[in-house]
């Protein structure tokens, strides 16, 4: 039966070229701008390097303090009586916030208190972003400086295209070390290539260029620096601020995705026990953790202090953005779907005049439909291929390289078959109801 | 064969209420050739529908082959239509993106039917109506005759007890119509299929066993032709 539904198919669509080649056009535009997204998100979202593990990260760059005090506070309500306005005034206890402050964390705080979290199988601790102005050949060049530890190229897997990481010994000892991008390499020696070992001048030291890693996609902001320096480099003054907020961040990574929650939840009793230095100043300490999705999004849409916040408005914007991109064209397929079946009026009428059932019909035009999609998928994963290799080469997505990988080619597919299935059921379906005389003389053949 | 017991149809419109058939009584038993005439509107392929089950009366019963037909949407009925009819439609219907061969094949493709006898029974068809020369031709590149006899070749494929015909020589010369009408007469003699044909033409139903004249959706005639 399905050999036959397939050569029927073939049949229809060879005889009418120009349904056919709409119809195609439509399809593999659609699909292309599908595949095009699957890439954007699998690069942005997906599990790559450095971020590898990212299902088992949480992320702590917030450290809230407030002062919160219980007060009482006057409810006015007004009401007309006989024409005047009469007040009245109800008393209602509540916690105020009187102050507040937001900002990352300081070293002191991250090493006194955070060493030892339930959940998590390492963890480390590294600083936000430094801008340090060079002189090179009369040329300025402004690199932004991460000061971390050796965990960080353990949970971090970066891709290290020449050299090493800094060690153990290197972080504790002031080690004059450096890990450069192959860009900021590039920038800073003219080449990227052979420059292992020679010195970059930085905050009034010469670092040895101990290793060159492949650059970030901008995205990544809270990991994409040009250079990575060992913790112990840092200011002093820096590292032994003893107050709770200063320019560090931490990342730990949980023995599985599910030991997440213990985390966050260690996090949370962390805080609750931390005796806060000056309690009439700030009496509660809150710690804010987040996934990856949440970080991410955090550094994309800055949403207050809530990473969670930052999260729904991704999802938000994101999924606007797609259904903008999908639902449009696949309301128009199903709309080019229907003109190309309720054509075809008469011919399923025949049909089920000499015998054929809804069923059968129902089935005829999905698979026909499923047939098309398939070869505008193909078609479309052609023209989707083409524009990765000119978003790559371009410069509109700087630093993020579009891949066509597995996963990617997996969700074109379902993409495809869920496309065939979804934008040929309604006017099939609608079809297949159809009365027989009505179609016949809906028109002629 | 077929019985037709009070049947009326009704088409409703939002301006008008059209009765194109009234209180039609009518047996038509196992072999026989019967012809309906009528002029122009007065329901003869409204009656033809009806007979087979590819419209619902509005009143009445419907028996075909000793079986009232009750649902018509159901698998059941699709499978009877497929296995006890043979549609001749009024303006051929044949399908323009298949093939001649593929056209032919058509009702048995609902049938648990192998590719190769399939193809064997529609060959062969098409030679009964001497078209065995056009079987990869599309139905347009066929003249009037052609399709007609493409469309007669579809319907008596899959030996059918019945073989409903809307006007088969309606848009054909007269050499042509007789051509046609000799093959209908040989599959009524030969084969034993019960024939109901349109016609508007007097001759044509002269050669049938009865003629039934219908007039603003009533039945006013049902005589056997007498043969001179
Ligand atoms: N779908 C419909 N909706 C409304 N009225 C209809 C419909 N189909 C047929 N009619 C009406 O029913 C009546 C009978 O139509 P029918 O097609 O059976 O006539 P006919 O005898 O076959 O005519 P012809 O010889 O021209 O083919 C006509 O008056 C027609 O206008
Ligand atoms: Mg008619």
């Amino acid at each position: 039966m399905f050999s036959n539904y397939f050569k029927m198919a073939v049949k229809v669509l060879g005889r009418r070229r120009f349904f056919t080649g709409i119809s195609l056009f439509g399809i593999s535009f659609t699909l292309m701008i599908l595949i095009l997204l699957a890439a954007f998100l699998d690069a942005e979202l997906g599990a790559h390097q450095p971020l590898s593990d990212r299902d088992r990260l949480v992320f702590l760059d917030r450290l809230i303090m407030k002062l919160e005090a219980q007060d009482t506070v006057y409810q006015i309500d007004s009401t007309l009586v006989e024409g005047q306005m009469a007040y009245d005034s109800t008393p209602v206890i509540n916690n105020r916030n009187r102050s507040y402050s937001s900002s990352s964390l300081s070293y002191s705080f991250a090493d006194q208190y955070l060493h030892d979290v339930a959940g998590a199988e390492n963890h480390s601790i590294y600083s936000s972003m430094f801008n340090y102005d060079l002189f090179i050949n009369g040329k300025k060049l402004t690199f932004e400086a991460v000061y971390a530890d050796e965990q960080f190229w353990e949970i971090y897997d970066f891709q290290f295209l020449e050299g090493r990481p800094f060690r153990q010994e290197e972080v504790e000892n002031e080690g004059l070390v450096v890990v450069l991008t192959e860009e900021a390499a590039l920038d800073y020696f003219g080449t990227s290539e052979g420059v292992l070992g020679q010195y970059v001048e930085m905050d009034g030291k010469q670092l040895q260029l101990i290793g060159i890693v492949e650059e970030l996609s901008n995205s990544k902001g809270f990991l994409s620096g040009e250079a990575y320096l060992p913790l112990s480099l840092a200011n002093p003054v820096v590292l032994n601020d003893d107050s709770f907020h200063g320019p560090f961040e931490m990342v730990f990574l949980a023995q599985s995705i599910e030991s997440r929650a213990t985390i966050k939840q260690d996090l949370e009793r962390i805080a609750s026990q931390v005796a806060m230095p000056e309690p009439d100043a700030y009496n509660t300490l809150v710690l804010m953790p987040a996934d990856f999705m949440g970080r991410y999004a955090h550094s994309l849409f800055y949403m207050n202090d809530d990473p969670e916040r930052s999260q729904q408005v991704m999802f938000i914007v994101f999924g606007a953005l797609i259904l903008l991109f999908v639902l449009l064209p696949t309301l128009n397929l199903i709309n080019l779907n229907v003109s190309r079946i309720m054509e075809r009026s008469a011919e399923i009428g025949v049909r089920k005049a000499y015998g054929a059932h809804s069923q059968h019909i129902l089935l005829q035009l999905v698979f026909e439909n499923i047939i098309l999609t398939f070869i505008g998928g193909f078609i479309g994963l052609m023209l989707a291929l083409g524009m990765l290799y000119l978003v790559n080469d371009s410069s509109i997505l700087p630093n993020t390289t579009l891949r066509f990988n597995l996963p990617v080619f997996v969700y074109s597919l379902f993409i495809c078959l869920a496309f065939g299935i979804i934008s040929g059921l309604l006017p099939a379906w609608r079809m297949s109801r159809i009365q027989i005389v009505n179609a016949i003389k809906q028109n002629q053949l | 064969m077929i019985h037709l017991q009070n049947v009326t149809k009704v088409y409703q419109t939002k301006v008008i209420e059209t009765t194109a058939l009234h209180n039609i009584n009518l047996e038509i038993p196992d072999g026989e050739f019967l012809s309906i005439m009528g002029p122009s509107g007065c329901g003869k392929s409204t009656l033809l529908n009806i007979m087979g089950m590819i419209d619902e009366p509005t009143a009445g019963s419907v028996t075909v082959a000793g079986q009232l037909i009750r649902d018509y949407h159901s698998k059941a009925t699709a499978r009877f239509r497929n296995e006890q009819l043979g549609f001749i439609f009024q303006s051929f219907h044949l399908i323009n993106e298949l093939s001649v061969i593929d056209n032919v094949e058509l009702p048995l493709i609902y049938r648990r039917v192998s590719g190769k006898q399939r193809r064997r029974m529609a060959e062969e068809a098409l030679t009964q109506v001497g078209l065995s020369n056009r079987m990869k031709h599309f139905p347009a590149q066929l003249s009037g005759g052609q399709k007609q006899r493409v469309a007669i070749a579809r319907a008596i494929v899959g030996q059918p007890r019945i073989i409903l015909a809307d006007e088969p020589t309606g848009n054909l010369d007269s050499a042509m119509g007789n051509e046609v009408m000799d093959i209908l007469t040989r599959l009524n003699q030969e084969q034993g299929a019960t024939i109901v044909m349109v016609t508007h033409d007097e001759t044509m139903a002269r050669k049938t066993h009865r003629l039934v004249r219908l007039f603003d959706g009533q039945q006013v005639s049902g005589n056997p032709v007498k043969t001179i």
